[in-house]
């Protein structure tokens, strides 16, 4: 068995088990652990503070003005990267035949980017996740909470992204090593998705309903 | 069968000149070739010269579990050129699919050539090597095909694998391999081996490595032993469909809109980003066509385990989870799993929290 | 009642005489009581992103990244991971998460007090939506629980949970509060039997401010409520919530609900303290596991509601400009957006904005029982330096709030600054303009 066979064979199968079991543990594991039964009187319904919650999960991904003079650069390099990365994993033609093939989908409605405007976001991306990485290795609170979680996390991420150009442009050596490194790195974080910070895919939704709705009911800001 | 001392073989620059093969023709050649192993133009008039300078070499041509195909490919794919000249050149000192003499004779015969370049004959083998109970499955004149390609490395100045199955095993060696086949280079350490994989070999690249070796020795291999000059791109990355590739575009099926359209074939199966051989450039046929041009997907026959890599019509990519069992007990464990971690976490909190309300009654 | 009257005595305290293990079993079981998918959610969620340090006033006015919000909640979320994460076995097996320790409590003492005053302003930044001044606030209770709390606080907490006050004043409270009246010529409605509305009062008004006890006492006169004040239940702060005390909090609420229900009232009214609002608005009901027979205002929610009801006139104040900060637990925690701001319309107040106002004001740098810790003085002066500074450039003439703690916390920060605003309550400028 070849490097590249292994890397989608085996160990894609048992990344993606690891995956799937551990986050539904961890996910369920939390929201099983039991709900506050609070006796106040709100100023709102059940119902508009859960309309409230759900304009929470929208309106926290947009920063109030009055903060953005603080954080401003801080959230474009964020979104920066957060948006190179889903534009390159799901409508990078590779990544669409990938993910339809994992899936066993045939959507044709599946658009795609044209390579070569992948290839700048690309290297766009690493170049703001590495910003974010000196950043947070500069900025002095960001670099206080940082744990190994922050610093592994990102390892994995850049060993990803770097694998993923080079088999694009065909530096460093063979193709099928290159591209087995770029799925191995994937199935690294697929293991790791669970037990990290990488969660907050799954919990920014629940967190920033619950703070909406809850927040709602006494009409605090949210 | 020439008895001369090897010294006394006329060089190659000889037998061209007594073919009456002009200087110009020659470097013309020498260019071509040069330019398929991506040699920068300098080194043409300097390969041409060590080639011109080589002696004329002893060729024992070994057939093992082989289909004859890789001998075909290399005796009468292409027209009557210098190619063939230079194929003519080389003393194929034995061959018994070529040759006119048979059994002892023909047994004789290859002895004596052995004998006469030991230690500076090249020796090609055509097929895989079966091991399986002492090498029984295959063997020639009493002689099991293992013991044999061992007597003839011994001599061998280098080895040349021609096909897939020389090289790494091929069909024989697919799965379940019931007679254990294996390539060249399983079996000997001890020679320089280039593997000149293909179902067949492009001939241009047989002829071409054959002749790089005559100018230079053994050329720049790849970790499957491959000359990098042929094999170091894949298939896809000189595609002329991967244009198509990038924008998304891709044949369905073989006879819909985008095969029509000449997009790509990746989805059809095409083995193409994992294959390396210079299909894509040298084409076939005396550069007339390739398979991805005539509408089929690279079936990757120059790769290891060509035969085992799944089905020729499903995508490179395909089958990476067919196992839709698994991620569902996946699923159910971590329910389960995170319901009990709950439960457990719930239990612990009330044992925890049993005493946090004695601060009260302070 | 005899441990009572040794700690009033000056005995030590029962938890002063704990031993480090046991500290650390009860901040971990007031950790735990504080277990569940809420506050799970909330931990889980962060990604380490630092913004919450863009939102705290005393990281901004320090730039010291230890005051980083999430940093502070570090204890509570240490025993979660430990003993109720997901994967807490592991975490406890490999050693990955250690027990929350007695050092690391102490350290964590001047985090989770003197350099947070609970003002919330990092829950609302937080791209994750991370309830963080609740976690932080989880801290202080585990604190508390160890006996770690400041001293300053526990004091005040355990002396009001048995006296009704905080502290020894030199006359008690209600006489005070007569005095007050006589001195303006007031009324006083004390310890009525029957009353429909409970009013309390701030004791620093009681003890700084007593123009403002005035205003109060006249405001309902004017309205002709059918009020009293309970000499019980006459201190609205709650110092053991300061001091993150459950059991100390809930028996200070349980004055003023039980005086309450005792009234029959419908209604208390919180007076100018944030605090105490959020105490009695929103935990009390939590903390003491039931709902209150009773409604809970503030002052100013309960005078905009007299305003639209057309019960309450008020005239109109000449030119000035004024400037109105937002007292965090009544705005940006407590829900009371407008009703400051209908009352300053009705004066025809020109009032100009802060740059963060409402729900983003930044805090007067002495909430949450900060004003009460000396070793925070130095913190809170810096935060406060900045507040003042955003108040100026208002161009203000005039400074108004709603909050005593906050007018505390300004009054020091002017005096030290040598400031040149006086702060002034909303409720004695409704006084002097409330109309017959």
């Amino acid at each position: 068995m070849t490097l590249l066979e292994f890397s989608r064979g085996p160990m894609l199968h048992f990344a993606l088990f690891v995956f799937v079991f551990a986050v539904l543990w961890r996910l369920i594991s939390t929201f099983m652990l039991g709900w506050r039964k609070r006796k106040s009187e709100w100023r709102t319904t059940s119902g508009s503070s859960a309309v409230k919650g759900a304009i929470a999960v929208g309106n926290r991904s947009w920063p109030h003005p009055e903060f953005l003079e603080r954080t401003a650069f801080g959230e474009a390099v964020g979104y920066g990267y957060h948006i190179g990365l889903f534009a390159i994993i799901l409508l990078g033609a590779p990544h669409v035949i990938f993910w339809k093939n994992l899936f066993g989908i045939s959507a044709t409605w599946w658009p795609t980017i044209p390579s070569g405007i992948i290839h700048v976001i690309s290297v766009v991306t690493i170049f703001l996740l590495l910003i974010a990485t000196i950043r947070r290795y500069m900025h002095p609170p960001l670099r206080r909470i940082s744990n190994f979680d922050d610093w592994f996390t990102l390892v994995i991420l850049f060993g990803l992204m770097i694998s993923g150009v080079m088999a694009v442009f065909g530096l460093g050596g063979r193709y099928e090593i290159i591209l087995a490194v770029h799925i191995i790195s994937f199935n690294v974080l697929l293991i790791w998705f669970p037990f990290s910070k990488l969660m907050h895919a799954f919990y920014i939704l629940p967190a920033r309903f619950f703070i909406g709705y809850t927040h709602a009911k006494k009409g605090a800001s949210t | 069968m020439s008895i001369d001392n090897r010294k006394e073989r006329p060089t190659i620059g000889q037998i061209m000149d007594e073919n009456g093969v002009g200087r110009r023709r020659f470097l013309k050649y020498c260019a071509g070739i040069t330019a398929l192993m991506a040699m920068p133009p300098g080194m043409t008039a300097a390969f041409a010269q060590q080639l011109r300078a080589a002696r004329r070499p002893t060729i024992i041509y070994m057939p093992f579990q082989e289909c004859t195909g890789c001998l075909e490919s290399l005796t009468r794919s292409f027209a009557p050129s210098l190619e063939s000249l230079m194929f003519e050149t080389i003393s194929l000192d034995y061959n018994h699919t070529l040759q006119a003499a048979a059994g002892d004779a023909a047994e004789e015969a290859r002895h004596e050539a052995m004998e006469e370049a030991w230690g500076e004959y090249i020796l090609i083998c055509d097929g895989s090597i079966p091991t399986k109970m002492d090498g029984i499955y295959g063997t020639s004149a009493g002689h099991s095909f293992t013991d044999q390609l061992h007597e003839a490395a011994e001599g061998a100045a280098a080895i040349v694998a021609v096909g897939v199955c020389a090289s790494f095993g091929g069909v024989g060696a697919a799965y379940p391999n019931p007679t254990g086949a294996v390539g060249v280079s399983e079996i000997i350490k001890d020679k320089p081996i280039i593997n000149v994989p293909g179902c067949p070999p492009i001939p241009e690249v047989m002829t071409g490595t054959l002749v790089s070796f005559l100018a230079s020795g053994v050329p720049d291999l790849d970790n499957n032993l491959r000359p990098k000059a042929f094999f170091g791109n894949t298939i896809h990355d000189r595609c002329y469909r991967r244009r198509f590739y990038d924008r998304g575009l891709f044949a369905e099926s073989f006879d819909d809109e985008g095969a029509r359209n000449g997009w790509c074939l990746y989805k059809l199966g095409c083995r193409g980003p994992t294959t390396y051989n210079a299909c894509a450039t040298i084409k076939w046929n005396g550069g007339t066509s390739w398979p991805v041009e005539a509408g089929h997907g690279c079936l990757g026959c120059s790769e290891p385990e060509f035969w085992d890599q799944g089905g020729f019509y499903e995508p490179v990519t395909s089958k990476l989870f067919n196992d839709t069992g698994q991620i569902a007990a996946g699923a159910a464990a971590g329910v389960a799993v995170g319901a009990a971690a709950a439960v457990a976490a719930n239990r612990r909190k009330k044992k925890l929290s049993g005493t946090a309300d004695k601060e009260t009654s302070s | 009642m005899s441990t009572a009257t040794q700690n009033l005595s000056g005995a030590p305290a029962a938890e002063e005489r704990l031993s480090p293990s046991e500290r650390e079993e009860r901040a971990m079981s007031e950790f735990a009581h504080h277990f569940g998918a809420y506050t799970a959610t909330n931990l889980e969620s962060c990604i380490h992103c630092g913004m919450c340090a863009d939102a705290c006033h005393f990281y901004i006015a320090t730039e010291d990244p230890k005051y980083t919000p999430i940093l502070k909640a570090e204890p509570f979320k240490q025993a979660y991971r430990r003993e109720s994460g997901a994967f807490a076995p592991f975490y406890k097996l490999l050693g990955l998460k250690k027990k929350v320790t007695v050092d690391e409590l102490e350290e964590w003492q001047e985090l989770l007090f003197d350099s947070c005053s609970q003002c919330g302003r990092c829950s609302l930044i937080c791209p994750m939506g991370i309830e963080v001044a609740e976690m932080i606030e989880i801290g202080r209770r585990g604190m508390a629980a160890a006996g770690l709390a400041p001293k300053a606080l526990m004091d005040r907490a355990r002396h009001q949970a048995e006296t009704g006050q905080p502290e020894e004043s030199e006359k008690p409270y209600p006489e005070v509060l007569r005095e007050i009246g006589k001195e303006h010529d007031l009324e006083v409605k004390l310890d009525k039997d029957k009353a429909d509305i409970l009013v309390c009062l701030p004791r620093t008004d009681l003890d700084q401010n007593p123009e403002s006890v005035a205003a109060m006492i006249k405001i309902f006169d004017r309205l002709g409520a059918d009020y009293t004040f309970r000499s019980d239940a006459l201190i609205a702060e709650n110092y053991g919530y300061y001091a993150g005390s459950r059991g100390l909090q809930k028996r200070i609420t349980s004055r003023i609900t039980d005086a309450a229900k005792k009234l029959g009232a419908s209604l208390v009214i919180v007076p100018e303290c944030g605090h105490a609002y959020t105490a009695l608005r929103w935990q009390a009901a939590e903390i003491l596991g039931e709902r209150l027979p009773f409604r809970v205002r503030h002052v100013t929610e309960f005078l905009a509601e007299q305003l639209e009801a057309g019960k309450l006139k008020l005239s109109k104040v000449n030119g000035d400009t004024f400037a109105f900060h937002d007292p965090c637990q009544l705005v940006r925690k407590g829900g009371i957006m407008d009703a400051p701001r209908q009352l300053m319309d009705a004066m025809d107040v020109d009032l100009r904005e802060m740059h963060n106002k409402k729900g983003f004001s930044f805090c007067c740098g002495g909430g949450g029982g900060v004003n009460d810790l000396e070793s925070a003085k130095d913190l809170r002066n810096r935060a406060q330096t900045m507040k003042l500074r955003e108040i100026d450039d208002t161009g203000a003439k005039r400074f108004l709030t709603s909050c005593s703690d906050c007018r505390v916390s300004f009054n020091e920060a002017g005096e030290n600054q040598d400031w040149n605003k006086k702060t002034e309550s909303l409720i004695e400028l409704v006084a002097t303009q409330i109309k017959e």
